[in-house]
């Protein structure tokens, strides 16, 4: 008896002393792993006395790869973007200005670009910037190729001398600058300065505001500022740290507790509540995105013409967009996003909302009767839901029975991207600064998307998308893409639904936070009062 | 009592029975020792079998969940050669068995590109501190609470013991951790909102409100069990001859009632550990707590595979080993158990 009681004992304190140490090790672990982030904590509070400057920004997703030639979701691009830098840039109508170049110049055929590189710009480890690095930075892209390849057919590019690069391209190609403006065409130093790339993009050299301090590409990452930056008096953030919350609720409840300084791309119903809140406010952008409703025209019905016009009469877009983005959106007339050059509200005239009209149009159709069909969506978005829901409404009052089909997002890119689909609901975005984004992306058959998987095939279309791509900035080129827009406003292989607005979170004492279209927040002039 | 009377006269012939009987014992646990272990491994090779499949018969491809929507097949196709996923299946999982062989680890994570073993590895302390929080909670707040509820039978305090917890049972995890954030970080500033602090104080104070959500949801059917055992215990003969006996209240209590109550409530726990595992997924995402259940979630939402199969693989191992333990100390504990 007592033999055992003394053996259940030993057990019982063995498991416990097993738990026990697991948790002490477990704590002991972590504060090692943590000893860094915990270090910075300490850091950035002894350095608050010192007067620098840490801001903390929540993002919800964690940076995974400094390689700006392989990367193009924003997780990776809005950390690439601090710390390399192209050499023009854009602003937010969608102008191009000078960035690393101190000018640029243009051939009058299109096909001879000329930078000049601003004087006594450094990498982050003091070496210069010359001309060569320039040349590799391009070349590098060329050879990788990646998910955000260049387009324009480069000949050729020369370095007369340092500060001079001289790009040629074989066919004038237009959007070619606003290509050069993206995060993917950063300057990166010639031969990663001898190191293997494992290693450079480890610890990336670029001429950008900040430098990589410390990087779980699980987790948090945080910066400190380059000190060799060319922007007067920038950055004034010593310290930025990008925290990794990927829950709703946590981020606003952070944001109120000021765990952090702000939050990046708030959903409009969050949004609406940071707008309100005490100690709280948001920062407003328009955006390059455009959500629409895309018809598959492979399928029958809406192969037809009639039919989707039917429908898109039969949509009350603007009491869609009023009761969906909380006043964080404007109504689409087009599917170019009003924060890229050539837009224009007045020139482009999207359907009327009126169900008679919508009725009338259906008759003239094959379906005169209505059918049935579904409309996908993916899963986990409350907005989403709705607008389907308001869609089925729509649907449903000129006698088109519409089924919601919700399904995880990995599950719903496969089924579009497998031309899995009749109706679907998707967010369109521009990869960079030029209407050619969209259009390439929405009107070439032959491109991979085959028209954003709409299959649509309109010759006048793909005509005016060329022509848009050779003819020179100006009157002429704003000519084509209103043509273009009216002609898909008329044929509606997708419906534009609105231009959602970037919203940052941010706390009361933040001045100078400023918002790029593409949603990259700038920090070089920050200050927390 | 009875037994002890005879205990006491025939010593020498008591010894005698319980020799012969403890190896008896230690002959049937060896042979249940070696059963288990051999289902234990059974197991940890099923559960990889299962999700190794499964996972890629789940439609979604992580090359395109990696890139985006806008990378085009060219650059999807590049990264789906660069992970091994235009292999087929079966070299797959030959590749992923010799991984595991030669390092213990399943591979790259296709997300993060860091080893996913790296990754586990720097994400189970977290929770685990999580768990082991959580458990001492549960723990205590049970034996108190159950004691007190046994000890006045159908008394005001019992009813309110089995009545409140089962309201909480009810809550939903997220709701109930939303609303402890809400009061106890938001409006009152004593702990921080989620994440996981750093250093000592500051790690185990971001912990509070994660475990006590968790427990929320524990403590109530075990409080129910506990309670239970204790009144039978205590309704047994043996205990009613012991207080006829005048043996103190307490020796009663501590040496009889709860031993035996002990081993049922120990194997509920044990069979809760594995719902406490599933349950921390939820609560780490409510928390914004970096552990293995963000891990999964993640992994699973980006096809991460070999990362999905990394922390199944250590969890199975965890949960495993667990069982067999609390096993062994119940079996330990009341050798009935193994016949």
């Amino acid at each position: 008896m007592n033999g055992k009681r003394i053996a259940v004992l030993m057990a019982a304190a063995g498991l416990m002393a097993a738990l026990t140490a697991c948790g002490g090790s477990a704590a002991k672990e972590t504060d090692s792993s943590a000893k860094s982030t915990e270090a910075s904590a300490a850091e950035s509070e002894s350095a608050a006395a010192d007067g620098e400057l840490t801001f903390t920004y929540l993002r919800d997703d964690s940076t995974t790869s400094f390689d700006l030639h392989q990367e193009i979701t924003e997780n990776n691009a809005f950390a690439i973007d601090k710390v390399f830098e192209p050499l023009v840039m854009f602003d937010a109508d969608g102008n191009i200005y000078d960035y690393l170049a101190e000018s640029h110049e243009i051939s009058e055929d299109g096909t001879v670009y000329t930078f000049k590189l601003r004087d006594g710009l450094k990498f982050n480890d003091g070496t210069d910037v010359t001309s060569e690095d320039v040349k590799f930075s391009i070349e590098r892209h060329l050879e990788i190729g990646g998910p955000l390849p260049i387009e324009a057919d480069i000949k050729s590019i020369e370095t007369p001398d340092d500060k001079t690069v001289v790009i040629t391209l074989g066919t004038a190609y237009t959007p070619f600058i606003s290509e050069l403006a993206n995060f993917s065409n950063g300057i990166i130093p010639k031969d990663l300065e001898g190191k293997s790339e494992e290693e450079f993009f480890k610890a990336p050299i670029g001429t950008g505001p900040f430098v990589v301090d410390e990087w779980d590409p699980s987790g948090d990452l945080s910066f400190v500022k380059n000190e060799y930056y060319w922007q007067d008096s920038a950055p004034t953030v010593d310290k930025l740290i990008y925290k990794v919350v990927d829950d709703d609720n946590q981020s606003i409840n952070q944001l109120k507790t000021g765990e952090v300084d702000a939050v990046e791309d708030l959903s409009f119903a969050a949004a609406e509540e940071v707008a309100n809140g005490d100690g709280t406010k948001v920062i407003t952008q328009n955006s390059w995105n455009v959500d629409e409703v895309f018809f598959n025209t492979l399928d029958e019905h809406f192969a037809d013409v009639h039919v989707r016009r039917a429908l898109a009469m039969a949509i009350d877009r603007e009491a869609l967009n009023a009761s969906q983005t909380h006043g964080f959106g404007v109504t689409a007339n087009s599917v170019l996003p009003a924060a890229i050059r050539y837009h224009d509200f007045d020139a482009v005239k999207a359907l009327e909302f009126n169900v008679d009209a919508a009725k009338e149009e259906l008759k003239k159709s094959a379906f005169p009767d209505g059918f049935d069909t579904t409309i996908s969506i993916s899963s986990g978005s409350n907005i989403r839901l709705q607008e389907a829901q308001i869609i089925q409404a729509a649907g449903k009052s000129i006698g088109i029975n519409i089924e919601i089909d919700q399904k995880e997002i990995a599950a719903f890119r496969e089924a579009f991207k497998g031309f899995n689909f009749s109706i679907m609901i998707n967010s369109a975005t521009a990869d960079y600064p030029d209407a050619n984004s969209i259009f390439a992306f929405q009107v070439d058959p032959e491109g991979f998307s085959k028209c954003y998987w709409t299959s649509y095939v309109n010759d006048e279309a793909i005509e005016l998308l060329h022509e848009g791509q050779t003819v020179a900035d100006g009157d002429e080129r704003q000519e084509v893409y209103t043509k273009l827009q009216q002609l898909l406003a008329d044929e509606v292989p997708y419906i534009p639904l609105y231009y959602p607005e970037n919203v940052v979170g941010v706390r009361d004492n933040v001045e100078g936070l400023e918002i790029l279209p593409n949603g990259s927040a700038v920090f070089n002039k920050v200050t927390k009062n | 009592m009875t037994d002890k009377i005879k205990k006491k006269n025939h010593k020498v012939e008591s010894d005698k029975i319980t020799a012969s009987t403890r190896s008896a014992f230690n002959k049937s646990y060896r042979a249940w020792f070696i059963k288990a272990l051999l289902r234990a491994l059974t197991v940890i090779v099923l559960v990889m079998l299962a999700v190794f499949f499964i996972i890629r018969l789940v439609p979604g491809d992580p090359a395109v969940m990696v890139l985006g929507e806008h990378a085009d097949e060219a650059a999807v196709e590049a990264l789906r050669q660069k992970l091994h996923l235009d292999m087929p299946a079966g070299q797959q999982f030959v590749l992923f068995i010799r991984n595991i062989l030669t390092s213990f680890d399943t591979g790259i994570s296709i997300k993060y590109g860091v080893s996913c073993r790296s990754l586990v590895l720097q994400y189970v302390p977290v929770t685990l501190s999580l768990i082991l929080l959580s458990m001492l909670i549960t723990v205590v707040l049970t034996v108190i609470l159950a004691f007190g509820a046994a000890m006045h039978r159908d008394g005001i305090l019992d009813h309110m013991i089995r009545i409140i917890p089962a309201f909480t049972e009810g809550m939903p995890v997220f709701w109930v951790g939303l609303l402890l954030i809400l009061f106890f970080a938001v409006k009152l500033g004593w702990f921080p909102v989620g994440g996981v602090g750093s250093g000592g104080t500051a790690f185990w104070k971001s912990l509070v409100l994660p475990a006590v959500t968790i427990a929320f949801g524990q403590i109530p059917p075990l409080i129910r069990s506990l309670r239970e055992q204790l009144i039978e215990v205590l309704d047994a003969d043996f205990v009613v001859t012991l207080k006829a006996a005048r043996i103190p209240k307490r020796q009663i209590f501590i040496r009889h009632v709860l031993r035996n109550s002990f081993v049922p409530t120990l194997m509920l726990m044990s069979v809760n550990l594995s719902y406490l595992i599933g349950g921390t997924l939820i609560v780490e995402k409510v928390f914004a707590v970096r552990g293995m259940g963000k891990l999964l979630f993640d992994a699973i939402s980006n096809r991460d595979f070999p990362l999905v199969q990394a922390v199944a693989l250590y969890c199975a191992i965890f949960v495993v080993i667990i069982s067999l333990v609390t096993d062994m100390i119940a079996h330990r504990a009341d050798p009935r158990m193994l016949e």
